[in-house]
């Protein structure tokens, strides 16, 4: 689905921000990228839907090359979130805001009215239709930001740090949409350095750090490898830590909080 | 806590309305922080926790207007009877935006910026200005521009630029939220010693609680507008209620409550990972 | 956008740098006044035109000051041809070979060198006055302080609004805006969406920052204390001195026409 080929990139004056960057985003799988701030993760998936250009190297989407497709036609089936929705919400009603993206891409006004009222339903904003989005509360606003891009059905969704600021219920919400577009095939690709919830959530990450990248494969796998976690400035998930702790019980690697609860009740159990 | 001290904070039936607002933000809140305490106030997304920080330091009901109503006191002092500038001696505030607190145009002239405002001679100011930066650890970015550094360095900056005005409290609204783990925790170890080495209050706005709940001496959770409990973090926490507010608990006390459903005796609630591993080790020495 | 960049001060340690932005203001006054009321013909603002070159080389600013005449070469050229097809309508259009012809010529260039002029040597203040140096001798003047404030406030945050509108304008570009798109009118609707974004987080960052403002006792004192005072040195004192003098100088030569209009 995406497809980067040692990719280089740095901005006008700036050193290179990008190092040599090769990862593959299969179609329908759902992918963290993990990394500090300023690891260049922001950076590096602007280039997914064209809006920066490799300074070297390639990267593909569905097979094109970013570099001869605007920005306009790869946004079409590449969908990005940013980060902070004041950045983007401008429209006098929450409907406009979300139909904008609908309208630019040349939808017919059957069609555009028919997929606003679908995703808004959908986001539990549809009572917010005709407010304005900027008297929204911050987890409403991330909504409509996030039901602007989803609205046009991208084959891939990229959302930029979507769980900053947000408390553990709006997390959770968030995970259950991110895997029911999963389950209807979307790709999803979350950007973020909130270990935690790729931990609990998103089965495949790729570790960014400092423009590098530093590791790629199943999440816990990664996310209890001690050393890679030291070079790139994470700490273990929750879980990960206790099983750490717990290595006595004979635990498999990547248990669920019941899995410990038994094993520790098992272990309570066989003491005298 | 026991303390002969008068309490850091005190909010007595305080109940505010923001103006415009057809709801009250905050309904009928008591509150009590003794001096020295490290308090971490926690809750879902717009129950009242940025408009109870601003309470505390006069903000509100000051500029912001409003119906206000209750008390709030912070050292024996009625915030309704003495402007923001008196207060801000007293309380220090850092919001949550890294960039948008900062407006001066190097490190050093943000940190002095409250001092000159108080009207203090150039020796005193250019000693507290050097004291904060060494109480921070961020001597290095004196020279900088605020603008250029990043989201941690920035929080430093913005706490430097309150400790030099050298308050007994110290509220810091969601500092860590936009704050990779690793500088998270460097900033929040920053304030943890700040407290234990200048005996600041600190009134913390938190919601990933498995970073900071071990080192909170008192735990507010706040639900609506209303303080639900407060108390002990272990205490507080170690419940079903509180999952169910859509606060998010600490593995390590989840695992303990269904635990304890199952029977197991849990006498200290664990907060990290090895106070949970000694309920067990502790079952096997018996 | 060039022309701005020629009022964003560089960070250099040279004389220019160094001298104490009243005393450079005693400058900028002094070719202000020489070039719009002293002067009137194209070849004394040639002159004082090429007299700011030595401050910019000396506060290796030429090339930004290069690049920010660029920018303001434009406008110059409007204002010469402005002013030429006024004069020429005036007089009525006749011959280029004719007296009147380079009449109209004439002034209409000095007029264009004297926006030149005036650009260049506000550029070199700004260009080597930090905006905080500025401010402050803003304040030593007596201005009040809070006006100094903004201004230097403004300054600080340029490069963040920059950086922003550069994120608004990606995430619009995201969701399939095209800003090239469309007719005159429609190019112009295009920025609406990058505008209101913008406009919208300055109000919420103005906010937090009168927040931070106020939580850090501003408005505590009448007599607000400053970390930094500028001092008059003497080295400024002989710039201004030099200045003045050189300027008397020029006026009295001109008025015992010594010296051409
Ligand atoms: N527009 C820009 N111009 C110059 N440097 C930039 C720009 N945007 C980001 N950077 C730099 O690139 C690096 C990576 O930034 P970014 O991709 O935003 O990281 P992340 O999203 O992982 O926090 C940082 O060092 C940052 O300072
Ligand atoms: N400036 C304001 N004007 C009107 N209402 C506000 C304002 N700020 C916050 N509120 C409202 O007050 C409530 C509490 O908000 P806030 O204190 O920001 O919550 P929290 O910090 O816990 O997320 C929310 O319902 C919010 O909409
Ligand atoms: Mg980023
Ligand atoms: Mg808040």
């Amino acid at each position: 689905m995406i497809e980067v080929q040692d990719l280089w990139f740095r901005y006008p004056e700036s050193d290179y921000v990008l190092k040599g960057i090769s990862l593959e985003v299969p179609r329908q799988s759902y992918v963290a990228i993990l990394g500090e701030n300023g690891a260049g993760k922001t950076t590096l998936v602007k280039h997914f839907n064209g809006l920066l250009k490799p300074t070297r190297g390639k990267v593909l989407v569905c097979g094109l090359d970013t570099r001869e497709h605007s920005v306009a036609s790869l946004a079409r089936r590449v969908g990005l979130v940013f980060q902070n929705p004041d950045h983007q919400l401008f429209a006098n009603t929450v409907y406009e805001e979300v139909a904008f993206a609908l309208k630019n891409f040349g939808f017919p006004e059957e069609e555009v009215k028919r997929r606003v009222e679908a995703i808004l339903a959908e986001l539990e904003l549809d009572r917010y239709r005709d407010r304005s989005p900027f008297l929204l509360s911050m987890g409403e606003r991330k909504r409509v930001a996030l039901a602007s891009v989803l609205c046009y059905e991208p084959d891939v969704l990229v959302l930029d740090e979507p769980t900053t600021g947000q408390d553990h219920k709006q997390k959770e919400k968030l995970a259950e949409l991110l895997q029911r577009l999963v389950d209807k095939g979307k790709t999803v690709v979350v950007v973020t350095h909130d270990v935690e919830f790729v931990a609990d959530h998103i089965p495949i990450s790729i570790i960014l750090s400092r423009g590098q990248i530093r590791g790629q494969g199943k999440t816990l796998e990664l996310l209890s490898n001690e050393d890679l976690l030291a070079e790139t400035f994470l700490f273990p998930p929750q879980l990960t830590a206790i099983l750490w702790k717990l290595s006595k019980l004979g635990l498999h690697p990547a248990p669920s909080v019941e899995e410990v609860v038994e094993a520790m009740l098992q272990a309570r159990r066989q003491s005298p | 806590m026991v303390s002969a001290l008068p309490p850091a904070v005190i909010f007595e039936q305080v109940s505010y309305k923001y103006p415009r607002s057809e709801e009250y933000s905050l309904k009928k809140v008591n509150l009590r922080i003794e001096q020295g305490e490290f308090a971490v106030i926690t809750g879902p997304s717009g129950c009242g926790k940025s408009t109870l920080c601003k309470c505390i330091n006069g903000l509100i009901p000051h500029s912001y207007g409003g119906t206000f109503k209750g008390k709030v006191i912070v050292h024996g002092k009625c915030t309704l009877e003495h402007p923001v500038y008196e207060l801000a001696q007293l309380v220090g505030l850092v919001f949550q935006d890294p960039e948008s607190q900062l407006f001066c145009s190097t490190v050093e002239k943000e940190i002095a910026f409250g001092l000159e405002n108080l009207g203090l001679p150039r020796e005193e100011i250019l000693a507290r200005v050097e004291e904060a930066l060494d109480l921070l650890g961020i001597a290095h970015l004196r020279y900088r521009a605020p603008y250029e550094l990043s989201g941690g360095e920035q929080q430093k900056v913005a706490i430097a630029s309150c400790i030099a005005m050298r308050p007994k409290v110290l509220v810091l609204d969601e500092p860590t939220a936009n704050l990779d783990p690793l500088s998270a925790k460097s900033v929040l170890d920053v304030v943890y010693a700040l407290n234990k080495k200048l005996g600041v209050t600190v009134i913390l706005v938190e919601h990933r609680l498995e970073m900071i709940s071990h080192l909170a001496s008192k735990l507010v959770v706040m639900y609506r507008g209303e303080v639900l409990t407060q108390g002990p973090p272990r205490k507080v926490l170690f419940s079903w209620k509180i999952l169910e507010i859509g606060v998010g608990l600490p593995k390590p006390l989840l695992i303990a409550l269904m635990l304890a459903e199952k029977g197991f005796p849990i006498e200290a609630p664990p907060l990290l990972p090895e106070e949970l591993v000694e309920l067990v080790a502790g079952g096997e020495e018996r | 956008m060039r022309v701005f960049e020629g009022l964003y001060y560089v960070k250099r340690n040279t004389a220019m740098h160094r001298l104490d932005p009243r005393a450079k203001l005693v400058y900028v006054l002094c070719i202000t006044i020489l070039s719009t009321a002293v002067f009137h013909t194209a070849l004394p603002m040639i002159m004082l035109f090429i007299s700011v070159i030595p401050l910019a080389v000396e506060g290796r600013v030429l090339r930004r000051l290069l690049s920010t005449l660029r920018g303001g070469a434009m406008l110059a050229a409007f204002i010469f041809i402005f002013n030429f097809i006024g004069r020429l309508w005036n007089i009525g259009f006749v011959s280029p070979s004719s007296p009147e012809f380079l009449e109209a010529l004439m002034p209409s260039l000095a007029m264009a060198l004297r926006f030149l002029t005036l650009i260049a040597t506000f550029s070199i203040f700004f260009l080597t006055t930090s905006p905080d140096d500025f401010a402050q001798a803003l304040v030593q003047m007596r201005l009040p302080y809070d006006y100094a404030l903004t201004f230097t406030m403004a300054m600080r945050f340029i490069p963040t609004l920059a950086r922003e509108a550069q994120i608004v304008a990606d995430a619009q570009k995201s969701r399939g805006l095209e800003l090239e798109k469309g007719g005159f009118m429609q190019r112009i609707r295009n920025y609406i969406p990058i505008l209101v974004p913008l406009i919208v987080s300055s109000f919420r960052r103005a906010e937090t920052i009168a927040d931070a403002m106020e939580s850090r006792a501003f408005g505590a004192s009448k007599k607000r204390s400053f970390l930094y005072m500028l001092r008059f040195k003497l080295s400024d004192t002989l710039f201004s001195a030099i200045c003045i003098a050189i300027t008397a100088a020029i006026i009295w030569l001109r008025l015992s026409s010594f010296l051409p209009p």
